[in-house]
């Protein structure tokens, strides 16, 4: 019986050809989508999983009053070991902070990423190298391993494990490092590097004070966490006091011990934000969303195709034939389709794999072994299958044989509400994507249109880590560099407007104390950067004081302090007074997410850190001479750290502050154009059935004298209507969601109306255009054909 | 092998009884060739599947093979379609995927009968029939009353003991229907098969043994040949 099931099936599927491609296509396209969006879900869900001890393994972080951080002094983590057996293991990190230099005879990688660990916390964290890691013998002892690309850099011809000597920084300095081997690093893991050290122990002599290290605990199962961090905290703040720290002030009071485990560091840290984790959610909702419209074609083409298989559930029936056999035909035929479409939708996927890679910046792959899509695939075949078949199934089966069997069966009646509710179901959605897709795209367009109040354009940042905090020790620097031609300006400042946060202090004027950033600069900092005066001047060589006290605020600390005559004003803070010269216009160096800090810029900052940041405007024209001089010239115009020069284009740099909205841009423009396709699909197929379903009704109207412009609005007009009433379900979803969006934005666009018209507009043309294609067919056909049957 | 006893059939609508079937009595016996008469909408189609067990009446008893079939479940009533009644329909309702030996043998496979036994049953109906040659087209491609040949065939694979026809010859023209006529009368005499059917012809009723005229629902007349 099974065999002749199958039979018909494939003579069923076979006679509804067209029909059955544009289901199965339109669910692979769609389960393309979801493998995809669910192997990166699963690879994002799974950093450090692979750690046998995953579960018990905890950071452990401090709340301060403004915010929460992972960064603890290193004697804490030695302290936990001492007092609370439950904790088995206390790994002690510290990330090396700045890119340095590793230098072979043949060549030069760089270490950007450094991290030092002790012993304990390679263990842990399973920070190994290739051979197996001795402990440290002594306390001086440090095994320097470097990331297998850096070590093909550097030798590459080494075949052995042998360690190798290298410089460690600018060859002048000639500070020179035993490297004991490569150590390959795990991507998918929170803890990465691409040189690392181990110790015996780290951080010997440093005290509580010393907040830049990190410690992971590793505890016993089955730990309360809840009294652990209780206790520790307790520990914190008697060590605080041994340790002879000022406990007086609120931020000791109201700092306390938080622990975060593990499993939670990738995707929603403690200390940090989680809007990867809300990416991730985004995501996983709209490929459901997806797969879920792609799933409703199916149920509406199975029963829309019912009228056809009635007759067949009829004659079974008098036959002898249980429901639930019925019922199990039905769901094997979908089945079989779905089958069919998982392996198109792998292929696809696999296809598609590079362009996803690339956008999420990932390196995913389908055919990797362990792949967790073995075990997820059949449970996703058997819910589509399921969730796209049983309705279907129970419509199909529970058909009554007397009702079939007279002949003059329809469908239609009873399943109409379901198949125009999904349909519009679908062209909501639709219009949800559209509408969304476009006023994302608008603001990415306000953003890269709007004036950020100065200019990246032909700005050279050049990476530097020789600190040139005195502008008497920059001078000769600037000076050698302003001789090569096409150089406009020249200066060094502790950031640049890249995004990246500036220090924050407490600044008091007039008796008003408010906290604001700080940012150190060189002369030609504004210049340079093309930014306005509001009031006052610039920096300026000419003014001796410049470089003592005189600041320059923007336009928001003017402001904040209430200000309507800067100009001349002392500032008071970090034990300096400093004069106001001028004020500048607000520009948005940190995007347009946060709103812009009430900033001071000074060339002179006892508590600001060393500049660095070298920034140079070049004449365009002589951009790519200019750089090539420089670079050779380099060495001796930095003399200090002048071995290797790298350069970036600001503009390039600021750019990346829109990449992550680039990146929604891009998926949801993947699924507009997904659900727009996979809805068109559904819909012309629907639209088919029932054109052929109402061919004799369209020869007796025509015979009746309707003509064919009656006809195809006829046939049009219940489309129509379910596009219109989509349109108006998502509209006010559509705002809501993109209004919350909006709001991330401190500098945003007010909702236009515009995308709505235009979602409106697309679907209203496509359904229009779908029908229209099927409906012309039925209005062509010769009236006699289609009555000549029974 | 039938009993009616008082039964009715109504539908309600707005609060409204509309009757189709009254105070309907009687019995018919293994080996009667019995034809429903009567003019349209007089019930004979709702009586027929009442006997099929394709509705249920709204009141009434109804014996088949001495059991209550009122009260008979879904499993007893499909053992009984598989085992003993087989149903001919005015618009022969063959599986339109199926070929036309597909279409013979499919009961067979719901009744689980061996695979060389089913062969050996829809090769003897093929011949049977006249339609060897026919075996593997599909019923698009046959004639009106070659596809009732299938249909009947059909039904007689399976073996029943009675076969209910509504209007079997409907679509068929004269000539044809009188070969159906001479077919079942023959199934009737010589394998001993109860049938009863639903027509409008004179003709045909005259085939059969008995004739049932029924009139707004009620049995008019029972007239025995
Ligand atoms: N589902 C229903 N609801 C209401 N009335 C019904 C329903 N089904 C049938 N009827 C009515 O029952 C009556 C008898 O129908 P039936 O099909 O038994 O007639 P018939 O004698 O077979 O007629 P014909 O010779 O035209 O086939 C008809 O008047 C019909 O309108
Ligand atoms: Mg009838």
């Amino acid at each position: 019986m099974f065999k002749l099931n199958l039979k018909i099936a494939l003579r069923n599927l076979w006679k509804n050809g067209g029909i059955t491609s544009i289901n199965v296509g339109g669910l692979a396209i769609a389960l393309a989508a979801f493998i995809l969006v669910m192997m990166y879900v699963t690879y994002e869900t799974t950093f450090d999983k692979g750690n046998p001890n995953y579960d018990n393994i905890y950071i452990v972080g401090r709340t301060m009053p403004e915010f929460k951080t992972n960064y603890t002094p290193p004697p804490l983590g030695k302290a936990i070991k001492q007092n609370f057996p439950e904790v088995m293991a206390v790994g002690t990190l510290k990330k090396g902070g700045f890119e340095f230099a590793i230098s072979s005879d043949a060549n030069t990688a760089f270490a950007s990423n450094y991290l030092m660990v002790d012993y304990e916390a390679a263990k842990m964290l399973q920070l190994l190298p290739n051979e197996e890691l001795a402990k440290p013998a002594n306390e001086e002892g440090i095994l320097f391993f470097l990331a297998k690309e850096s070590m093909m850099t550097l030798f590459p011809k080494k075949k052995d494990d042998k360690p190798e000597l290298v410089t460690l920084g600018s060859k002048a300095a000639g500070q020179t490092a035993e490297v004991k081997g490569t150590i390959s690093v795990n991507k998918h893991s929170n803890v990465t590097f691409d040189a690392l050290s181990v110790r015996k122990e780290l951080g010997k002599n440093e005290n509580y004070g010393y907040n830049n290290y990190n410690t992971y605990i590793q505890v016993k199962s089955g730990t309360d966490i809840a009294a652990l961090e209780q206790k520790i905290n307790t520990l914190y703040k008697n060590e605080l006091i041994k340790d002879g720290q000022d406990v007086s002030t609120d931020r000791y009071k109201q700092t306390t011990i938080f622990l975060d485990p593990l499993k939670n560091q990738h995707l929603k840290p403690m200390a940090g934000n989680n809007a990867a984790y809300k990416v991730l959610i985004a995501l996983s909702v709209l490929a459901m969303l997806i797969l879920l419209i792609a799933c409703i074609n199916f149920t509406n083409l199975s029963i829309a195709q019912a009228t056809k298989r009635a007759k067949e559930v009829g004659v079974k029936k008098v036959l002898g034939v249980y429901r639930y056999q019925l019922t199990f035909q039905f769901l094997t035929e979908i089945l079989m389709q779905c089958v069919v479409a998982t392996i198109l939708g792998l292929l696809i996927a696999e296809l598609l794999m590079p362009k996803f890679n690339a956008l999420f910046n990932v390196s995913l792959s389908i055919w990797s072994a362990n792949n967790a899509l073995l075990y997820q695939l059949p449970l996703i075949l058997l819910a589509i299958t399921f969730i796209a078949g049983i309705y279907p199934a129970m419509v199909l089966s529970g058909f009554k044989p007397s009702l079939v069997l007279k002949g003059n069966f329809q469908t239609s009646r009873n399943t109409y509400w379901l198949r125009n509710s999904l349909l519009i179901v679908q062209f909501s959605v639709a219009v949800i994507f559209i509408t969304s897709l476009l006023i994302i795209s608008t603001q990415l367009k306000y953003m890269r249109t709007q004036d950020v109040g100065f200019n990246a354009n032909q700005v050279v940042y050049i990476k530097n880590i020789m600190m040139f905090s005195d502008p008497r020790v920059f001078e000769p620097v600037r000076q050698k560099i302003m001789r090569i031609p096409g150089i406009k300006s020249v200066t060094v400042a502790t950031g640049i407007p890249d995004g990246s946060e500036n220090g924050s202090n407490g600044y008091t004027v007039n008796g008003v104390e408010a906290s604001i950033d700080f940012l150190d600069v060189d002369f030609d900092y504004f210049e340079t950067l093309d930014i306005k005066l509001a009031d006052g001047r610039f920096f300026n060589k000419a003014f001796k004081t410049d470089t003592a006290n005189s600041a320059i605020i923007n336009e928001s600390a003017a402001a904040k302090y209430g200000l309507t005559d800067p100009i001349g004003k002392t500032i008071r803070g970090c034990s300096m007074d400093y004069k106001i010269v001028g004020v500048v216009k607000d520009f948005k160096a940190q995007g347009f997410e946060t709103p812009v800090q009430p900033t001071l810029y000074s060339i002179k900052n006892p508590c600001g850190n060393a500049k660095t940041q070298l920034m140079l405007k070049i004449d365009q024209d002589q951009m790519s001479e200019a750089i090539a001089t420089l670079k050779a010239q380099w060495p001796d115009i930095n003399k200090m750290d002048g071995d290797n020069f790298r350069y970036y284009f600001l503009n390039d740099l600021y750019g990346k502050l829109f990449q992550k909205q680039e990146q929604l841009q891009s998926v949801f423009f993947a699924a507009a154009l997904l659900t727009i396709f996979i809805a068109t699909l559904g819909l012309f197929a629907f639209a088919k059935y029932m054109t052929n379903n109402r061919m004799k009704e369209i020869a007796v109207r025509k015979v009746l004298g309707a003509s064919d412009v009656q006809i195809l609005k006829l046939l049009n007009s219940s489309f129509f209507a379910m596009v219109i009433i989509a349109n108006c379900i998502s509209w006010p979803l559509a705002y809501v969601l993109t209004k919350k969006w909006l709001e991330t934005f401190a500098y945003r666009i007010d909702i236009p109306v515009l995308p709505f018209l235009i979602s409106a507009a697309v679907t209203i043309l496509l359904t229009v255009l779908t029908v229209s294609i099927q409906a012309a067919k039925a209005v062509k056909a010769n009236p006699v054909n289609a009555l000549k049957y029974e | 092998m039938i009993a009616l006893k008082d039964i009715e059939k109504y539908y309600a609508s707005k609060g409204v009884k509309s009757y189709i079937l009254r105070h309907v009595s009687t019995v018919i016996n293994q080996g009667e060739f019995v034809s429903i008469m009567g003019p349209s909408g007089a019930g004979k189609s709702t009586l027929l599947n009442i006997i099929g067990m394709l509705e249920e009446p709204t009141y009434g008893e109804y014996k088949f093979m001495d059991e209550d079939v009122i009260s008979l479940s879904e499993r007893k009533r499909i053992e009984l379609y598989r085992n003993h009644i087989g149903f001919v329909f005015q618009a022969y309702h063959l599986i339109d995927e199926m070929t036309v030996a597909e279409n013979i043998e499919a009961p067979l496979l719901y009744k689980k009968v061996g695979g060389s036994e089913r062969k050996s049953r829809v090769a003897d109906m093929l011949d049977r029939f006249n339609m060897v040659g026919k075996k593997d087209l599909f019923p698009s491609q046959l004639s009106g009353g070659q596809q009732q040949l299938v249909g009947i065939a059909r039904a007689l694979a399976a073996q029943p003991s009675i076969i209910l026809a509504d209007e079997p010859t409907g679509n068929l023209q004269s000539a044809q229907a009188l070969q159906i006529m001479e077919l079942f009368k023959k199934l009737n005499k010589e394998d001993g098969i109860t049938i009863i059917q639903v027509t409008h012809s004179e003709v045909n009723a005259a085939y059969g043994s008995r004739i049932l005229h029924l009139l707004d629902g009620v049995i008019k007349e029972d007239v025995r040949l």
